[in-house]
């Protein structure tokens, strides 16, 4: 553990969730089920809950990781400096880890056996994660669903495993609570095919209606964590829905029939006003295709049952039940005086027309003053409320921006269906230290083609009870179903202090639910994508193994683009800052640590060669203009852009030092966006007036390279040599070519050998804990200097959400009183709006010509330096 | 002697004694029902039923020297598919023929000088109807028989009618629960606000607060044009009545999924739900491998009947609830006095309101509208008629009486054609 140090960081996010390396079989080979020892993975602890039902097992696990290497001199010294409390982490009942959302269907049970047994997920209890042993006959699960009881005994004969039975509904509420707390974006409302997400506050979430749609249906008023009632249901559910729809037509499964609803038109099996009328019937404002009898047409005509198309049928049955149940719920809400309705269930999996029929019955009978809401995590209700029935979970206490979704390139593929790779050539020694879920990736991925048709968001046309217009036949039936990430839970990411009103805080600029404007960032990204996968291979050597993951990897992130472009809000809530990290995950789950690792550092290495130079020449420059040539060097270097098409083909053209050069020529004043004057007037004041410097400043850096150390260093030596404290805050996870806070302690370091404001700075944060006491300056007076700290943000993308920074950046912040914002990540795609309490600096060159216009009417290449005194 | 028995007999589609008068027609999606007046025969009329409508009505026929009009209100109804038996029966009523006075009738109005019923000619009736079908056959009945509908509105007519049935009738409603059933009395004045659920192809909810003062407040697609639908679909029987017997003679568990399906057969207690309570309709159709034909076609109309009529009750509950509506009324064709379904709605009420509310049903359920359109045009020609009979004076208002003792109130089966005695008198 103690070598790993903070490299871990890496490890924790980009390995496969099963490590076999150096795996072997211990015991008896012979055995059915031999012991699997998997050495890597003792330091991962796991649990697991299960919800057993009549189709699916859902499996919630947890596991998590004792990394984070505490000992490391940087990190000493920013807990003195910083104040975090040693053993802060400590104190957090889990010290962060992953939930991980898995399905298996109930008649493959098998499947779900071997899983867990792979996993080890059965004997990794809270109390006996010491034990290694696996013939743990005391092992306990909890689990819910009627399946609970009926393979308990298969569960204790093929795993040795015990099922603690959990009542189904206390599961139930506490799933959706913990969800509609810790899930930014977890309910969502879906009206005529357009799904809008809905933030909700914790503190104003009681008492809410939740409806459960199974075979049947319950309605539960819920007034908080464990204390709730079922008040209301209805035997028209799920079951009907199949059992007539099995009975009405020779569907074999449950999600045939739904899918034959989409291509259904329910006018000849329902009898509409219209059919009655021959007209509408406004009195009473029913409109002539208004359902006035469910399955009222056959009625009057003399047809046989094989006469009605199964699809008809299916579409009459499943606005039938739809509809009823959205009534009922309304009145029942109505009656208890609860504002808002959640529907879970099997019944809905995030069927589009379900959903539809649902909400426009909420709205017709509440004449618009209620709204249906679901549930991203629906399916897994039940096994979450399991996993938090244990004891010490922990995960009581967390708060939203302790969560993380991430989602596995597995997602796009299985549509967030069944996920988790066949693992029953386990017992074959031979093949363990060969298999991989990569493998089994790489294997089919010749198969695999885009999952879904890029074809604009499907709208249903389903007007709750209109005919649908668009008859759907491009709409897969899981095409709408909203996958479910891995949740990554990282209690040590705290909301940012400095932001003024945390709860209106957004932290996108712009909003990708414009179809155009996600059409147009999915297209930049897809053409990025060939020259980032040959940045990530070549990162690599460009072995062999690399150039496949490279494949894999571009196949998955365009599977991932397609599912987007078909279904916007399929990972939830989407921004460009999503959007952004998404890439970066990707490349890290095909384990491409840092793609531009080498060109990092070529950049580095040719920047501080002409660093001294810089430095001089700003040194013989009067202060006032040194902060303008300063402030010019930002963003002039800040064009060193690999995320940006355009400078990327730059780079084709130049050397660094030359585009630079030609980059701080063009600075013309005014800028796009132009506050200079009333930076300066802080920085410097006008007259004889000479306002106090910063206490205390966070530099919150951009790219490696010319960037960071002819644009960024620059500047902070001035705050420095001004008496401010000066903070870097870099990445906690490679993002393109942005500069990570692993990087800056060695930048800095190689800086200081050019600059004594720099060495002495970098001295007293504790950045050179390597470096040799410079014998020469020694003797000099010891003037204890202001220091120059490195944090983590606590990201991994070329964005920041501020709600959710890392432990260390929130304390830093604490005692900061300006904060500057480089690069177009973190200035202009996201907290372009931001407003803090401190004063804010932000600078961006805008490297695209279409968020040029957008956001500051101009044109790429200009240039933003916004300032905004602290509110 | 029981003037109705007589009436109803299997073949009667012509008028068998007295003269029509008065026809109001409610076209609806699955059944036409109809609503006529006949005038008894003087020695009827001078019989010693004469008094006992103006008991009833507390009005002294003698004192306030009102014309009084004795007869029979008949009620008959047609299959909607069968549209044109209907028709028929109207032609063969040869309501012209009723003519010994010169009739300008209330729901049937007869352009004057028409009196061959053989030679149309020119001459076109009007009838007061009302329900969809009055829009909707509109032009069959003018084509064919130059009948033109006088549309009344569907609404108006059912909460007019049950009003009338209401205040006028005095054992017009009645609870039923375990094969009990219980005639309530019913304060005029205390008879307002209260829900009326018609139960027709679909359903609708009426808040009724006074005469002609109601709202839809609600309704749903699930009624009984579902119940007919599906089961037509999944049974093969041939009618209606067919399907209720079938139900009547089924045991749900069969393809319900129950309570003790799921738990195990132990009570679900904590949630208050028996383990025989229906968990999921159908819901047991599912699990096993078997075609709809292994299904007993009693099972599945069992299981249909109890779904909608559970449904039906559970929503008129929540919406009486919402509207603090102290009674609730079934009505319309798909109660059909059909004991199983009236079972099934009152449990289902008293199920939801926890023994709070209970259901309550109409004799005349399935002619709400019928009769309703039938009362909508009393002002022209009931008056008239009474005015021709007593030229005295012609009646500036009309009450309508039923004579209490020729109500059927034996048994379940008003379900078919039939009369009964009223009168008409005006004030």
């Amino acid at each position: 553990m103690a070598t790993k140090g903070s490299n871990s960081i890496h490890r924790s996010s980009s390995r496969p969730l099963l490590d076999l390396s150096k795996a072997e079989i211990q015991g008896n080979v012979e055995e059915k089920y031999p012991t699997i020892l998997l050495p890597n993975q003792s330091d991962d602890l796991s649990h697991l809950a299960l919800d057993i039902g009549g189709s699916l097992i859902k499996l919630v696990y947890f596991s998590r990781h004792e990394d984070q290497s505490t000992n490391d001199k940087r990190m000493k010294i920013l807990k003195d400096k910083l104040g975090i409390l040693n053993g802060n982490r400590r104190s957090y009942p889990i010290l962060g880890g992953r939930l991980h959302f898995v399905k298996f269907e109930t008649n493959k049970i098998n499947e779900c056996l071997e899983f867990i047994y792979s996993k080890k997920l059965h004997c990794g209890g809270w109390e006996s994660h010491h034990s290694d042993s696996t013939n743990d006959q005391n092992a306990v699960i909890k689990a819910t669903g009627g399946g609970a009881f009926k393979f308990a005994d298969l569960f204790k004969e093929r795993l040795g495993i015990s099922l603690d039975k959990e009542d189904e509904m206390d599961c139930l509420v506490a799933g959706a609570n913990f969800l509609l707390k810790a899930i930014r974006h977890e309910a969502y409302t879906h009206m005529e095919g357009q799904k809008e997400f809905i933030q909700i506050d914790p503190n104003d979430l009681f008492p809410y209606l939740l409806v459960n749609i199974g075979s049947g249906v319950s309605m539960i008023k819920v007034d908080g964590n464990g204390k709730f009632e079922r008040v209301s249901g209805t035997n028209v559910g799920g079951g009907t829905y199949w059992g007539l729809g099995r009975l009405l037509t020779n569907c074999s499964s449950f999600d045939e029939l739904l899918e034959l609803s989409q291509k259904g038109d329910n006018r000849t099996t329902d009898m509409l006003v219209g059919d009655i009328y021959g007209t509408d019937y406004p009195k009473i404002g029913l409109s002539a295709s208004t359902i006035a009898s469910s399955f009222g047409k056959a009625t009057l005509e003399n047809k046989e049952l094989e006469e009605y198309r199964p699809e008809d049928i299916s579409l009459s049955l499943l606005r039938m039940i739809s509809y009823n149940i959205g009534q009922i719920s309304y009145l029942n809400a109505l009656r208890f005086g609860l504002k808002r309705i959640f529907f879970g269930g099997f019944f809905i999996r995030g069927h589009a027309y379900t959903m539809d029929a649902i909400s426009f019955a909420v709205h017709f009978w509440s004449k618009g003053t209620a709204q249906a809401m679901f549930l991203r995590h629906e399916g897994f209700l039940g096994a979450l409320g399991a996993f938090m029935s244990y004891e010490k979970h922990g995960l009581d206490d967390l708060m939203v921006h302790q969560f993380v979704e991430r989602f596995p390139m597995g997602a796009p593929y299985t549509g967030g269906k069944i996920h988790g790779p066949p693992l029953r050539n386990l017992n074959e020694k031979a093949s363990l230290e060969n298999i991989s879920w990569m493998e089994k990736f790489l294997q089919k991925g010749t198969e695999i083609t885009a999952p879904v048709p890029m074809t604009p968001p499907g709208t249903t046309g389903l007007g709750g009870f209109e005919v649908p217009l668009s008859k759907g036949s491009t709409l897969r039936s899981d095409a709408s179903a909203l996958n479910v990430g891995v949740l990554h839970l990282i209690p040590t990411l705290e909301v940012f202090p400095l932001l003024v009103d945390p709860k209106m805080y957004e932290p996108n600029t712009v909003d990708l639910s414009d179809h155009s404007e996600l059409e147009y960032w999915l297209t930049i990204l897809s053409e990025h994508l060939p020259d980032l996968v040959d940045k990530a291979v070549a990162s690599e050597g460009g072995t062999d193994d690399s150039k496949r993951r490279g494949d894999a990897f571009a196949r998955a992130f365009s599977a991932h683009l397609a599912r987007l472009m078909e279904e916007p809000a399929a990972y939830g809530k989407l921004g460009l800052a999503n959007l952004l990290e998404m890439r970066e995950e990707c490349l890290r789950e095909f384990q491409f640590v840092d793609a531009y690792r080498s060109i990092k550092q070529r950049e580095n290495e040719a920047s501080l060669a002409v660093l001294h130079d810089l430095l001089m020449e700003l040194d013989s420059l009067d202060e006032e203009t040194r902060l303008l040539t300063l402030i010019e060097g930002v963003l002039a270097a800040n064009i060193f852009d690999w995320g940006s098409r355009a400078c990327v083909d730059l780079y084709h053209k130049g050397t660094i030092i030359e585009i630079y050069r030609m980059s701080r020529n063009k600075m013309q004043r005014p800028w796009r966006v132009d506050d200079f004057d009333a930076f300066k007037e802080r920085m410097l004041g006008s007259g004889d007036k000479k306002p106090l410097p910063h206490g205390r400043a966070l530099l919150f850096v951009d790219n490696s390279g010319a960037d960071i150390v002819l644009g960024m260093l620059p500047l902070a030596r001035e705050l420095l040599r001004r008496g401010t404290e000066v903070v870097l805050v870099g990445n906690s996870l490679p993002a393109l070519n942005d500069v990570t806070a692993m990087e800056l302690p060695d930048i800095v370091a190689e800086a200081a050998k050019h600059c004594d404001i720099l060495r002495r700075a970098a001295e007293s944060g504790g950045l050179l804990v390597d470096a040799m006491t410079n014998t020469l300056d020694g003797s000099k007076e010891k003037l204890p200097s202001v220091a120059l700290m490195v944090v983590e943000n606590g990201c991994g993308s070329p964005c920041i959400d501020f709600r959710q920074v890392s432990s260390e950046l929130a304390a830093a912040a604490k005692d900061a009183d300006l904060i500057i914002l480089e690069g177009m990540g973190r200035s202009l795609h996201t907290n372009l709006y931001a407003q803090f309490k401190c004063d804010a600096l932000k600078l961006a060159m805008v490297k695209n010509q279409r968020l040029a216009e957008k956001l500051v009417q101009g044109n790429i290449y200009d240039c933003v330096c916004k300032y905004e005194p602290a509110y | 002697m029981d003037p109705r028995r007589a009436e109803t007999g299997k073949n009667s589609d012509q008028i068998q004694s007295g003269h029509v008068y008065h026809l109001a027609l409610d076209i609806g999606g699955s059944l036409a029902k109809l609503v006529y007046f006949t005038k008894n025969d003087e020695h009827i009329v001078g019989s010693e039923k004469k008094k006992s409508p103006m008991k009833a009505s507390g009005i002294s026929n003698s004192s306030r020297n009102s014309p009084v009009l004795n007869g029979r209100l008949n009620f008959k109804k047609f299959e909607t598919s069968k549209i044109n038996d209907c028709l028929e029966f109207i032609n063969s009523m040869k309501l012209h023929l009723g003519g010994v006075y010169k009739i300008v009738m209330i729901a049937m109005v007869m352009n004057a000088g028409c009196q061959q019923p053989e030679s149309p000619g020119s001459q076109t009736i009007t009838i007061k109807a009302t329900g969809g079908g009055a829009y909707k056959y509109a032009d069959l009945f003018k084509e064919k028989f130059r009948i033109s509908l006088d549309k009344e509105d569907e609404m108006d007519c059912l909460v007019a009618g049950a009003n009338f049935l209401l205040e006028t009738i005095h054992q017009e409603a009645f609870t039923y629960m375990g094969n009990q059933k219980q005639f309530v009395w019913i304060d005029k004045n205390d008879l307002y606000p209260y829900l009326l659920v018609n139960i027709g192809s679909g359903v609708g909810m009426i808040k009724v607060e006074g005469d002609g003062k109601f709202e839809r407040v609600s309704g749903t697609s699930i009624g009984g044009g579902t119940f007919w639908g599906l089961g037509k679909l999944l049974t093969k029987c041939k009618s209606f009545d067919e399907l209720l017997d079938l139900s009547y003679r089924g045991n749900n568990r069969a393809v319900d999924m129950l309570v003790g399906d799921i738990y195990g057969g132990m009570d679900y207690s904590k949630i208050g739900l028996s383990s025989t309570t229906i968990a999921s309709s159908f819901g047991r159709a599912i699990s096993e491998n078997k075609e709809r034909d292994d299904y007993k076609p009693e099972d599945i109309a069992r299981s249909l009947l109890r779904m909608i009529s559970n449904n039906i009750g559970q929503i008129s509950y929540l919406t009486a609830l919402r509207f603090g509506l102290k009674r609730i009324f079934f009505g319309g064709f798909f109660i059909r006095r059909h004991p199983f379904t009236m079972d099934t709605l009152s449990v289902a009420v008293n199920f939801w309101s926890k023994g709070e509310a209970k259901a309550m049903f109409l004799q005349h359920e399935g002619f709400l509208g019928a009769v309703g359109a039938f009362m909508s045009s009393d002002k022209h020609g009931l008056k008239e008629l009474l005015a021709n009979q007593k030229v005295e004076r012609p009646p500036s208002k009309l009450s309508f009486s039923l004579d209490q003792t020729q109500v059927p109130q034996q048994d379940g089966e008003l379900n078919g054609d039939e009369s009964i005695e009223c009168s008409v008198y005006g004030a």
